[in-house]
């Protein structure tokens, strides 16, 4: 039943702490004022005060509700303020909104996840979910691009996988420097190297347009179908609430219908790669 | 369909009543046409009924340019709109299912629903680019609004259409009964030459189904044609009755601003990092007319064209939406 909240007022969470994942990526750290929690791949609008308000999906464990991490690049006005803020401040969230992953059509199934740049942030909170559900899964394979090994965030992240059973991470760079040893090319690059039963698989897409939508065409072409793959897509999210209009993707309002779809539910959508 | 009927000077009388608890607006021809005005005693005999259709839609009404969706609180005096055409009548079915769905209901243009008695006006004649039995919208509301109004031979009719409707009239005591058959056959009369003036004047213009499929499968080169003389005012959903498009603008305190907001706006779509589905000027103008067409109705109930024509209207480039149409139905 509609009731009186107020679905544009948000809540107040005082920023903790602020970790410098790479020259352009931090994570923030907040406790809420209120109580908040969301399912992984659920977003929610973080403000800064009196600036302005963006979409993110939180990088820490839906698990953990005392407090919640996003992680974000600095790429245009809201985040560039963002990024100077320090520990101490309040933000504000609203949310959370939209249908996150739907981890339980998972189960009995190998997840492959290729992930690139900043995509990673809401690949490291689906993660902590499947190591908590690992048990009802059979693998789990993340396949993770940066540009340079110096923009790969959350580098502790992939031992601590390679080293969890039924977990593991590769990484690939599309530029290599002096002291890196590992792959070099893009992200889809690391599809070749890794053994699946496609038939039995799920695969998970997040990272920048071009990645989502050449990392889509590698896929299908390997044999997974259109509603094996699940992709988190990136739309000017403005309200959350479907109601502005902004994140129109044909009949869809990703903040509503998404930002998770299938990509049999989107294909015959305009323009959703960019 | 119920009526019940007032003499006219009564009516007027009840009007000037209504004033001391009501904030009334209604229809009035001013010198730039016809459009809805906030309604004082002198202006009670300046109401114009039954005459399509005031400049600006209903919307706004519900829905302001610009609010503080934080801290503001909505006036709780209950307001009258008197005299509006069924093409904004229906126009609010879409808003309605937009702002007062179950999981996100907005409360400010919930309380302004809630306070505020709809009184629908037959429309006796029409203008122009009136197009709203094209999409299956009657020129005269049968539901949605609270009453419908028509203004004949000195008397006032009212079509009861809610129980809050029913309730209201019973607060004028001038207010009698009406089961005078052929008082009613020549309302129903008027309705029919209105609706026949409809149907010749629009002749052969898709309907909303056959318009979906016109757009859906039109050609970039039509969207380019078009889009020519289009200069990304927004003026067509500015002025339209189911655009409610928005954005929300930050103020010190957490406080946010609700500010109207246009597809038809450069930007409008532009992400973080500059990625923009809608830079191109034809992609922005296609996108309107998918989504009132084509993508809307896969998702809503009410239709999101009730066939007013302000788009035409107010269009500076003279860009005729029926003429896109025409050409794609050839």
């Amino acid at each position: 039943m509609p009731d009186n909240r107020n679905i544009y007022k948000p809540i107040r969470a005082r920023l903790t702490d602020v970790i410098e994942e790479s020259s352009s990526i931090k994570t923030f750290v907040m406790v809420p004022e209120n109580n908040f929690s969301f399912k992984t791949g659920q977003f929610i609008e973080l403000s800064v005060d009196g600036i302005g308000e963006a979409p993110f999906t939180p990088s820490s464990s839906p698990l953990v509700t005392e407090k919640i991490e996003v992680t974000v690049m600095k790429t245009g006005y809201v985040t560039e303020y963002m990024h100077m803020l320090k520990p101490g401040v309040f933000m504000g969230i609203r949310g959370p909104y939209g249908r996150g992953y739907p981890v339980e059509k998972f189960f009995g199934k190998e997840v492959v996840i290729l992930g690139g740049g900043c995509g990673l942030a809401p690949i490291r909170s689906l993660l902590y979910t499947l190591e908590s559900i690992k048990d009802n899964l059979v693998k789990v394979t993340l396949c993770y691009g940066s540009k340079t090994p110096s923009d790969c965030i959350y580098k502790p992240l992939f031992d601590r996988l390679n080293n969890t059973e039924k977990f593991e991470a590769y990484r690939t760079v599309d530029k290599a420097d002096k002291e890196w040893d590992g792959s070099v090319g893009v992200a889809t690059t690391l599809l070749n190297k890794i053994k699946i039963n496609i038939k039995n698989s799920v695969a998970v897409v997040c990272g920048p347009p071009i990645m989502m939508k050449f990392g889509t065409i590698r896929l299908l072409e390997m044999g997974y179908s259109d509603d094996q793959i699940y992709l988190s897509m990136e739309k000017n999210m403005s309200c959350g609430l479907g109601k502005c209009g902004h994140c129109m993707m044909g009949e869809f309002f990703v903040c509503r219908d998404g930002p998770v779809f299938t990509y049999d539910e989107i294909k015959d959508q305009p323009d959703i790669w960019n | 369909m119920r009526y019940k009927c007032i003499h006219k000077n009564e009516w007027d009388k009840a009007i000037e009543q209504l004033l001391l608890s009501y904030t009334i607006f209604a229809s009035v021809e001013n010198e730039y046409g016809l459009d809805y005005e906030l309604i004082t005693p002198s202006d009670i005999v300046k109401i114009s009924y039954n005459k399509p259709k005031p400049a600006t839609s209903l919307k706004s009404f519900f829905l302001p340019v610009k609010e503080n969706v934080t801290s503001q609180k909505v006036d709780e005096k209950p307001r009258i709109i008197l005299g509006i055409p069924n093409c904004d009548i229906e126009g609010l079915g879409l808003l309605d299912e937009i702002y007062l769905d179950s999981e996100f209901n907005d409360v400010f243009y919930k309380k302004r629903r809630e306070n505020t008695l709809l009184i629908g006006s037959d429309c006796f004649g029409v203008q122009e680019h009136c197009h709203c039995s094209s999409y299956n919208i009657n020129p005269y509301s049968e539901d949605n609004a609270d009453l419908a109004v028509i203004n004949l031979n000195g008397t006032i009719f009212l079509r009861i259409l809610s129980a809050k409707g029913e309730d209201f009239v019973k607060k004028i005591p001038a207010v009698q009964s009406l089961d005078d058959k052929d008082t009613i056959s020549s309302i129903e009369k008027e309705q029919l030459v209105t609706e026949k003036i409809l149907s010749d004047s629009n002749r052969g213009l898709p309907d909303y189904k056959e318009t979906c499929k016109l757009v859906t499968n039109a050609k970039k080169n039509i969207w380019e044609k078009y889009s020519a003389k289009c200069v990304s005012c927004g003026a067509c959903t500015v002025i339209c009755p189911t655009c409610t498009c928005f954005l929300l603008i930050d103020k010190p305190g957490f406080e946010k601003l609700k500010q109207m907001d246009a597809c038809q706006y450069p930007g409008f779509e532009r992400v973080a990092g500059g990625e923009d589905a809608l830079a191109e000027l034809h992609n922005r103008f296609r996108n309107r007319y998918m989504c009132k067409y084509a993508w809307k109705p896969e998702k809503f109930k009410s239709l999101a064209c009730t066939g007013c024509g302000r788009c035409i209207e107010a269009c500076i480039g003279k860009i005729n939406k029926n003429e896109i149409f025409m050409e794609l139905a050839k």
